[in-house]
């Protein structure tokens, strides 16, 4: 007889995407930082691109909460 | 004197090819799971020996997983997964094997400083393997959405957001967050098998300073391989089940958004799969 799937704790897969979940926070805001870096260098635009690409990171950031929490509450 | 150098180190040339000692580590791993693989293919029973118990062990413990969480269509990715399983663990724990990062040549360093450079290194501990492995996960989670989705439809999901209007704000956010799942899941591993190395030796050298005075000094080291073991363990854990879980949101994402269609040209296992083990029906 099968238990219910609550009653089973938490999966491995969802541990593994909770380790993911801090560190993909800062990787975001870096990339997006990064190209912004690279855009200002290319185009002698410093800092517009730098602030935009910050931006843009910190909110993939906030969409990767949204995308985990989105998948987690889906499975 | 704890020397500790980021990039792997070059020990020789090889025609174009620099070989360095994290190359050697991961060329082990891979032999040692080309021979376990010969010898598991030759002598495998129904009934297992110890020596094929102890294969199966982490494949049916991944297997197992990768069955409950994996979709319907887990078989299509399961041995991708345990593969990259199998080779981290192994990456992981040859690194612990005694000679590893402590036998090698003697070499000056830029500062004119005499230095070891040792013949093995973790492989993982150079982040030249793990963006690859990254990299290998990141195009078989593309591959399988473009298999699931079609081309047209995975670069709709991936570049038109719902609603439209929004796609020249979204599509950048987008496009971050999928880069930065190969980022983190690289430098992951590699820090984590890093600082384990670096902790490693720098417990081998307080210890063997201290020898005379504590007994302890020969306890100290193992209590931090024990723990090598177990984190060398769980890094290739998380780092399998990412990827499962990304191959999973891919094809996922496609039952979402285009649920009448599908691409992948195969019937999805159904859904009452008998357990991994268990008798089959033969006809």
């Amino acid at each position: 007889m099968s238990r219910d799937p609550k009653e089973q704790g938490p999966r491995p897969a969802n541990w593994a995407v909770a380790f993911d979940l801090g560190l993909r926070l800062g990787v975001s805001v870096a990339v997006g930082l990064g190209a912004g870096l690279l855009t200002d260098n290319w185009l002698h635009t410093s800092p517009i691109f730098i602030l935009v690409g910050m931006l843009l990171g910190i909110a993939a950031a906030m969409y990767t909460i949204w995308d985990v929490a989105r998948q987690s509450m889906g499975r | 004197m704890v020397h500790v150098e980021i990039a792997a180190e070059k020990l020789f040339q090889l025609g174009p090819l620099t070989v360095t000692n994290s190359m050697i580590g991961a060329l082990l791993a891979s032999l040692a799971l080309l021979a376990a693989a010969r010898w598991f293919v030759r002598r495998a029973a129904l009934v297992p020996s110890r020596g094929q118990s102890l294969i199966e062990l982490p494949i049916e413990l991944l297997a197992g997983i990768v069955r409950g969480t994996g979709g319907k269509r887990w078989r299509q990715f399961a041995p991708l997964v345990i593969t990259i399983f199998v080779f981290v663990l192994l990456a992981n724990w040859i690194s612990l094997l005694p000679g590893v990062g402590t036998i090698g040549l003697a070499e000056h360093g830029p500062d004119g400083k005499v230095v070891l450079v040792p013949f093995v290194r973790a492989a993982a501990a150079d982040l030249n393997l793990t963006l690859g492995l990254a990299l290998v996960s990141f195009v078989s989670f593309i591959a399988f959405g473009i298999r699931a989705n079609g081309l047209r439809g995975y670069l709709r999901e991936l570049l038109v957001a719902e609603p439209v209007y929004m796609t020249p704000l979204l599509t950048p956010i987008h496009l971050i967050s999928e880069l930065s799942r190969v980022i983190s899941l690289s430098m992951r591993l590699f820090g984590n098998v890093f600082a384990g190395e670096v902790l490693l030796a720098t417990m081998l050298a307080l210890t063997t300073a201290t020898l005379f005075i504590l007994p302890l000094a020969f306890f100290v080291p193992g209590v931090f391989l024990v723990l090598e073991l177990i984190f060398g363990f769980v890094q290739a854990l998380v780092f399998a089940l990412l990827s499962m879980t990304y191959i999973t949101l891919a094809i996922a994402e496609h039952r979402q958004h285009a649920t009448h269609e599908d691409h992948s040209g195969e019937a999805p296992e159904p859904a009452t799969a008998p357990a991994h083990g268990a008798a089959q029906p033969t006809s």
